[in-house]
This record gives C-alpha cells, sequence and structure tokens, in this order.
C-alpha cells in the first residue's frame, strides 16, 4: 500500500510550502499583472513551482519517474515561452504596446 | 499508433515541400497522410510497445472510434480550408503542419494512459492552435485572439500541472491505473487529492469552454480564420472531452462525488448562458461559439454515465453541423459571412446552401430524424434516474436552443430580392455533401 500525505515528514512540509507559495505568487501575477512578459515570466514561475512539488513527492516515494516528467516540463514551458514571445512580437507590431489592456477589440 | 506517427511524417514532409510555394501539393500529402492514417486506425488496432510493458499509448475500442472521428473531420478541415488557404501562399504548408502536428497531440490525448502522455498531448495539441490562430499577423484582431488564447492556455496549463503534482503527492504514481487502485484502497481520500483532482477540473473547464471558463472562445473565435476555428470547435474539444470523461467518468469519479455537484452546477450554467447569450450576437462565429458552449454542456453529461458510445454519437451530430456550416461560412467569403445580417436571403437564391444550412441548424437543435437528435437523446436517456433536474433542465435550453437556430434558419430562407447568386467550389461541395449526409444517416451506426 502507498504511504499517504498525513506521513510526510516535517522536512518535506517546508518544500511544500514553497512550492504552494510560489504558485500563488505566480497565479496572482497572471491575474493582475498588464504588461504581458511579467505575465510570462509568472507563468514561468507557475510551472517552476510545480517542478519542485514534483521534485520534493520524487524524492518523498524514492521513484524517479516525477524528475522525468520535470523534464518533460522544462521541455515543454521552453516551446511555449518560444510560442508566447513570437505571439507578443507580432502583437507589439499591430499595436504598438504589450499592456494587455489594450487587446480589447474583440468583445460583444 | 501507426496512425500518429503517420500523421507526424506527413506533416514534416509538408513542411518541406512547402518550401515549393505549390498550394495543391501541399494539399495532396495532407490528405494522403489523413486517408492512410485513417485506414491504419481502422485496421491496426492493438499496438505492442517496444518498451516492455511501459504502455504510455493504448487505443481502446471506444479511443479507437474517437481517433477515426478526429482524422476525419480534420480531412474535411483541411480540405474546407483549401480555398483560403491557397490565397496566402506564403503560408498554406505552415497551416498543414501545424494542423497536422496538433491532430497527432490530440490523438495522443485520446489514447493516454498516464500523465505524462495526458500532459504532452494536450500540450502538443494547444500550442500549434496558439500559432495557428494568430496566423494573419497583418490583422489586428487575429493577434489579439491570439494572445488571448495563449495566455488563458498556459495558464490553464499551469492549473492542470499543480492538480497533477498534487494527485501524484497524493498517490505516488502517474499511471491511471494504479490511481485508480489506490483510490479504491483508500477508506477516505487525503484532502490533497481532493485539491488535485479540482485542480485538473477547473483546467479542464478552460480547455473545453464550459461556464466559469468560457470568456475566451467567443473571443478567440472570431479573431482565428473559418477553417482555425472549425478546427478548435470540433478536434481540440473532442479530445479534451474524450479525456475529461476517461479522467472523470472513471478513474478520479472513484474518488467521491465532491466534484459531481461542481460539475452538475458548471453543466447548468453553460446550458443558458450560451443559448442566451447567443440570442444576441450579430457575429456568426460568436453565435456557434456560444451554441458550442451549450452543447459542451450536453457533452459534458456524459461525465456522470461514463459512457463513451452516446458521447460520439452527439459529437458526431455536432461537429458534423459545426462543419457544414463554417464551411458555408468560407464559401459566401465575398459577401462577408462573419455578418449575420448577410446571411438573409441566402438559402432563398441558392437553395443548395439553404438546404444544408437548414439540415445542420435543425440537427444542432435535436429534432428527431437527425444525429443530433439521437445524441441528446442518448445523453439524457443515460442520466434521467440519477440526474432528473439536470434532464429537465437540458431540455428547457434546448428550446431556447431551437428558437435561436430556427430563427437563423428562417432568416436564411428570407425572400430578399437582392440577395446574391454564388458559386460554390467543388471542395466545399463535397465536404458539404459528406457532412450533410452524416447529419441526416450518421445515427445508423447505433444499429451496427
Amino acid at each position: 500500500m502507498s504511504p499517504s500525505v498525513n506521513n510526510i515528514g516535517s522536512s518535506l512540509d517546508f518544500f511544500v510550502i514553497v512550492a504552494i507559495a510560489l504558485f500563488v505568487i505566480g497565479s496572482y501575477g497572471v491575474l493582475t499583472r498588464k504588461n504581458m512578459i511579467v505575465l510570462l515570466m509568472c507563468i514561468e514561475l507557475m510551472l517552476n513551482s510545480v517542478n519542485l512539488l514534483l521534485v520534493t513527492f520524487s524524492k518523498y516515494y524514492g521513484t524517479s519517474d516525477a524528475q522525468i516528467f520535470v523534464f518533460f516540463i522544462i521541455v515543454v514551458a521552453a516551446a511555449e515561452a518560444t510560442v508566447g514571445l513570437s505571439i507578443l512580437i507580432m502583437a507589439y507590431r499591430s499595436n504598438k504596446s504589450i499592456d494587455i489592456e489594450l487587446f480589447n477589440k474583440l468583445k460583444d | 499508433m501507426d496512425a500518429l506517427i503517420v500523421i507526424f511524417i506527413t506533416g514534416l514532409i509538408g513542411l518541406f515541400v512547402g518550401m515549393m510555394k505549390k498550394p495543391v501539393l501541399s494539399l495532396s500529402i495532407s490528405v494522403l497522410g489523413l486517408i492512410s492514417a485513417f485506414i491504419l486506425m481502422l485496421y491496426y488496432k492493438s499496438y505492442e510497445s517496444p518498451f516492455g510493458n511501459y504502455n504510455g499509448l493504448n487505443f481502446t475500442p471506444s479511443g479507437n472510434i474517437f481517433a477515426l472521428l478526429v482524422i476525419g473531420l480534420t480531412l474535411l478541415i483541411v480540405l474546407s480550408g483549401f480555398n483560403y488557404f491557397k490565397k496566402d501562399i506564403e503560408h498554406t504548408a505552415d497551416y498543414y503542419g501545424l494542423i497536422l502536428f496538433s491532430l497527432c497531440g490530440a490523438l495522443i490525448l485520446i489514447g493516454f494512459t498516464n500523465f505524462f502522455m495526458f500532459f504532452l498531448g494536450l500540450e502538443i495539441m494547444s500550442i500549434p492552435v496558439y500559432v495557428l490562430v494568430g496566423i494573419r499577423k497583418q490583422n489586428t484582431l487575429s493577434s489579439e485572439a491570439s494572445i488571448k488564447y495563449f495566455f488563458t492556455g498556459s495558464f490553464a496549463t499551469g492549473i492542470l500541472l499543480f492538480g497533477i503534482a498534487l494527485v501524484y503527492g497524493a498517490s505516488g504514481t502517474f499511471d491511471l491505473n494504479e490511481i485508480s487502485n489506490s483510490v479504491s484502497i483508500w477508506k477516505e481520500a487525503p484532502a490533497m487529492f481532493h485539491v488535485g483532482v479540482l485542480f485538473i477540473l477547473a483546467a479542464f473547464l478552460f480547455k473545453v469552454g464550459a461556464v466559469p471558463f468560457h470568456f475566451w472562445s467567443p473571443d478567440v473565435y472570431q479573431g482565428s480564420t473559418d477553417a482555425v476555428m472549425s478546427y478548435m470547435a470540433t478536434v481540440v474539444k473532442i479530445a479534451a472531452l474524450y479525456s475529461f470523461v476517461t479522467l472523470f467518468g472513471s478513474v478520479l469519479g472513484a474518488s467521491g462525488n465532491i466534484y459531481t455537484g461542481i460539475l452538475e452546477i458548471v453543466i447548468i450554467a453553460s446550458f443558458f448562458l450560451g443559448y442566451v447569450s447567443a440570442l444576441k450576437q450579430s457575429n456568426f462565429k460568436r453565435l456557434l461559439a456560444y451554441s458550442g458552449i451549450s452543447n459542451t454542456g450536453f457533452a459534458l453529461l456524459s461525465v456522470f454515465t461514463g459512457d463513451f458510445g452516446s458521447l460520439w454519437i452527439f459529437l458526431l451530430g455536432y461537429t458534423a453541423s459545426t462543419i457544414a456550416l463554417m464551411t458555408v461560412s468560407q464559401a459566401i467569403e465575398k459577401i462577408d459571412s462573419e455578418d449575420i445580417k448577410n446571411w438573409k436571403g441566402i438559402g432563398y437564391k441558392n437553395p443548395f446552401i439553404g438546404v444544408v444550412v437548414l439540415i445542420s441548424f435543425l440537427s444542432l437543435a435535436g429534432i428527431p430524424p437527425l444525429t443530433g437528435f439521437f445524441g441528446k437523446f442518448l445523453l439524457l436517456s443515460g442520466n434521467y434516474q440519477n440526474h432528473l433536474t439536470l434532464v429537465i433542465l437540458a431540455l428547457i435550453s434546448s428550446v431556447i436552443g431551437a428558437f435561436l437556430y430556427l430563427r437563423f434558419v428562417i432568416n436564411v430562407f428570407a425572400k430578399e430580392s437582392h440577395a446574391e447568386k454564388i458559386c460554390i467550389g467543388p471542395l466545399h461541395i463535397t465536404v458539404l455533401i459528406i457532412s450533410t449526409f452524416v447529419s441526416i444517416f450518421g445515427w445508423t451506426i447505433i444499429l451496427f
């Protein structure tokens, strides 16, 4: 039977709390910031908090599959950042600004 | 699996062939690849992994028919979008390449057995679509839609990953079978597991575009081209819904009914918000987007039963209608089909278009002998014992939907003397005939 979360020792608590804090900071940034580059950074922060969480659990369970998952996440985050930055440049050319509030032409 | 490889290689070849700037060649290569993938999917069902007993991908019989549906729909979309793509001669191959790569992701999302493959499939499916939405680089609306889709999509990815990490923390594995095993062993699932499941649920509602997280879909649909919009409204939605039902219908659903109440509220809100908002739209794509939100609500009913058969029939009817309508919209592009006012009298002057629009909308509304009716009927009859309120509300919202669709059809058949006679290209006629045929006779597949 797999160990349940209640058994996680106090040493792991620290990492879990840090990861959750990073995630909350990242998602708060996505919801409130206006500058699109900062938005990209916040999304990256969310993904990295997930990486930290996965590595923590992987260490706890003594399995390596979560650590491999982390590499996948890093690769996908890189791909996403590439696409996101190029979309951002395209948007900048058409709007001469990277303020997300200015992109409000599509609405009911 | 062979189908997946064939589609991927076709996409790669298509990108290189694209350097020759021959749109017809790109089209024929993609069509050839898709047809051979369809045939492979039909005949080589099982797949032996070369990596021992690691099976990240496994197409179950129900996954197989969904994969066939997705490949067939992409074929229709590729055909119907050609008239638009060939104008943009620099980027014709990019369209085909990106659609095929995205289709790879959709297939992975249909065959996944663990969270590795699930996450990869979701991203492989989404990232090309971010690009496809913004492919009209000079168009302000297109880049705005792309920005919106990208940020909401990657935010949803972050939430999804956090949910997966929490589920992993609670169960110690990414494999769906092992997770459902440990769920059945627990007397009471740990709080971390429930929080993880709720995070995954939220991310999914983002991806399928159900109410609280639907706000992006009308904007994004409006900003993208017709072919890309029909791709998002059909293939992306099918793959996301299938994986939704796989995850929540069996694996995560076994953990208890904490999420059932949330899903019920989501479904009811989707029914009404979608149709009621659609009533006041003047843009054709926004209308279809809002009616798509309601149809997503219907499709989510299958989560409670975990029944893929009824979901398949329903999605068959919905997608056939959507493809037919978007193809009509592309065929009458020169009179600015985005504005609903311009559709007035089209069916009166062009009986063929009129009949296609009529049948598609009747099928969407769920009028008896058409495929859309059988889909809704099967979904509702599966649910009426346990969720009677949901079924009644679904029927009430269907009446609003029928009003919306019939109002549009009456508008299309209005006697308008200065409506134009429009000649349709052979590719569009093929797609229209196939999708109308599916709308009328698609339900006969139940008999087999």
